[in-house]
């Protein structure tokens, strides 16, 4: 138990972070259920982070060298751990103090193979904490994201009018048809079930809300609403106030990725005033995304 | 048996904005006892499992006319509901500032027949006169506490005075209160440890996580050792099994919502509190001292404390 041990084998990883608020968000964006099991695994590039839900969704947050203020790597491969998502998220909470801007320490792995935090603004007042990580699980299926044709399928919409559609869809439920069409350029959300919904988004009357939009083929695919539901369910406040674009892209098979934007800027103060102009430096913005799978027995129509 | 006085300016001040409202997050309901000198809020003082807490007033803090008679010793117990109590105080007074600065703010105890009933029950009564009516407010009470049941709480509340050998001062509590809020998630239990170097140690620990909080150089009462020399990277849970090595901590665990309740009392707006652990580790005991408004002097005439009961002991 003692530091001592800690210190006579090197990390693999020690890093610095000194806006917590901004990682809690990120990784709270894939938490869509009470208990998760996530893989995280650390390399000369970061941190990624990875959940996955029964071979149909996968998320990732990708946390990169570049949002830490110092990131010391030292090994070989890329070492991977498993930890609960759900404790991950509650224990750097306990970092989080309102108002203040704290600097964490986070090092793994511990003599124990624990994942270590540690707060270092000041010694005589400091917050630790010991996570116990365990032997990943394999990733039950592949989610090579490969495109589709030669011309990506892809649109970007606003976040807040992503999570809107999609909230509003909960209400015929179960499977969500979304349509991309070159002619009139759209992108249609329908639910089908008791009683019927259906959302366009129509390229040329609403530029402010889908922002860009590739599509040289009419395709449509259905997706379970609550893997698609999970996608926006959690996104943090301060991305739908950011409000800049949610990027969604149709792969081979009808894989769809979601990508969002989180903000990790310095002062957790500081970004709740940014608006939607506001200039973020690109290197302190951590990458979320999201592939799901298409429901099977529906294909190209 | 005989209660009457007039609640002063400040009285009023002490209970409806700090006092009423830090007790009754403790719990609903507690005993009052009056004795010839004080008037004393107690928590769980004759059943042992919760929080104990203890608010004492010398009688001129929140009364004037104070009178008190009673064939015991002019003591006076009996157990109240917080929240009526604060309710009834709230509304007096609103009563009385509509009347002007004459006006004055009596609390009696009586025996009243309440509507539908034949057995008379004893009320706190809150009487006041505004500009053209007066306004009586009865607040329900429990039957006064029996001879034996005064003797036995008066011992229980001179049981409760014994004060650990060494007291740390915690800096901030609404800090500490915020960081606790956050560990509550973690665990249902606190293991705490304090130093006679002035460390302060909070741990909670499951299978799967350990969280904890360290406070060091804080201020020390009592027994104090000075820090012995050692590596300064030493990790906290290290430096904590150290110093119980030497004798010169206690480590304890209780209950950490009992630990969250004890923050409440910030609400009574304290000057400073301390965290000291009885020995043996019976207790974990917090004092807050409050001050004489304008000064750093201790307010000898207002106390409160908390006593969270042990359900572990890391030492002997």
């Amino acid at each position: 138990m003692s530091s001592s041990a800690v210190e006579a084998d090197t990390p693999d990883l020690v890093c610095q972070l000194d806006n917590v608020q901004g990682m809690v968000d990120a990784l709270s964006s894939v938490r869509w259920k009470r208990h998760q099991d996530a893989v995280v695994e650390l390399s000369e590039h970061g941190v990624v982070l990875i959940v996955e839900e029964t071979g149909c969704l996968q998320a990732k947050v990708y946390l990169k060298r570049e949002l830490f203020l110092s990131y010391e790597y030292r090994s070989e491969g890329r070492p991977r751990f498993g930890v609960s998502l759900g404790i991950f998220v509650d224990c750097l909470n306990t970092f989080s103090v309102p108002g203040h801007s704290s600097t964490i320490e986070i090092r793994y792995p511990g003599p124990d193979m624990q994942l270590l935090l540690k707060s270092v603004d000041s010694p005589d007042a400091c917050i630790y904490a010991e996570i116990r990580t365990r032997i990943p699980d394999t990733i039950s299926w592949d989610y090579n994201f490969e495109p589709a044709g030669s011309t990506p399928l892809s649109f970007t919409v606003k976040s807040a009018a992503l999570k809107e559609a999609i909230d509003d869809l909960e209400w015929p439920g179960s499977s969500i048809q979304i349509v991309l069409q070159p002619d009139p350029p759209s992108v249609t959300f329908k639910g089908e079930g008791h009683g019927d919904l259906q959302i366009d988004f129509m390229y040329y009357v609403s530029t402010d809300l889908l922002i860009a939009f590739h599509c040289d083929r009419r395709v449509s695919y259905r997706y379970k609403y609550k893997f698609l539901r999970a996608t926006t369910s959690n996104i943090p406040s301060s991305v739908i106030k950011d409000n800049r674009g949610s990027k969604l892209t149709i792969g081979r098979g009808g894989m769809l990725k979601v990508q969002h934007l989180v903000s990790v800027s310095r002062s957790s103060i500081q970004h709740q005033h940014i608006d939607s102009a506001g200039y973020q430096q690109p290197s302190r913005i951590a990458y979320i995304e999201f592939y799901v799978k298409p429901e099977e027995e529906e294909e190209d129509i | 048996m005989k209660f009457k006085a007039f609640l002063t300016d400040n009285g009023v001040n002490l209970l409806e904005k700090r006092f009423l409202p830090a007790l009754d997050k403790m719990g609903r309901i507690c005993h009052l006892y009056l004795s010839r000198d004080h008037a004393i809020f107690l928590h769980n003082l004759l059943n042992g499992d919760g929080v104990q807490s203890i608010a004492q007033f010398r009688k001129e803090t929140l009364f004037e006319d104070y009178r008190i008679s009673s064939q015991n010793d002019d003591r006076i117990a009996f157990s109240l509901d917080l929240a009526l109590l604060h309710r009834a105080l709230r509304s007096s007074v609103s009563i009385c500032i509509e009347g002007g600065a004459a006006n004055r703010l009596q609390i009696k105890l009586v025996k009243k027949l309440p509507p539908n009933s034949r057995q008379p029950t004893p009320f706190l009564t809150f009487e006041t006169k505004g500009y053209k009516s007066a306004v009586i407010q009865d607040v329900p009470i429990s039957k006064p506490l029996s001879r034996a049941d005064v003797m036995e709480l008066q011992s229980a509340l001179d049981m409760a005075q014994d004060l650990p050998q060494t007291l740390v001062q915690v800096p901030d509590l609404v800090q500490l209160q915020s960081f606790v809020d956050r560990l509550k998630h973690v665990g249902d239990l606190l293991n705490i440890s304090i130093t006679q170097y002035g460390d302060l140690h909070l741990q909670v620990s499951t299978t799967l996580i350990t969280v904890g909080s360290e406070f060091r150089k804080l201020r020390v009462l009592g027994v104090q050792a000075e820090v012995p020399a050692g590596d300064p990277d030493m990790s906290a849970q290290s430096r904590t099994e150290m110093a119980i090595q030497r004798g010169e901590a206690l480590s304890v665990q209780v209950s950490m919502k009992h630990f969250a309740k004890s923050l409440q009392c910030h609400l009574a707006k304290p000057d400073c509190a301390f965290y000291g652990i009885a020995p043996q580790g019976t207790c974990l005991t917090v004092i807050f001292q409050f001050f004489i408004p304008g000064t750093r002097q201790t307010d000898k005439s207002v106390s409160l404390h908390c006593r969270l009961p042990v359900l572990e002991t890391g030492s002997g």
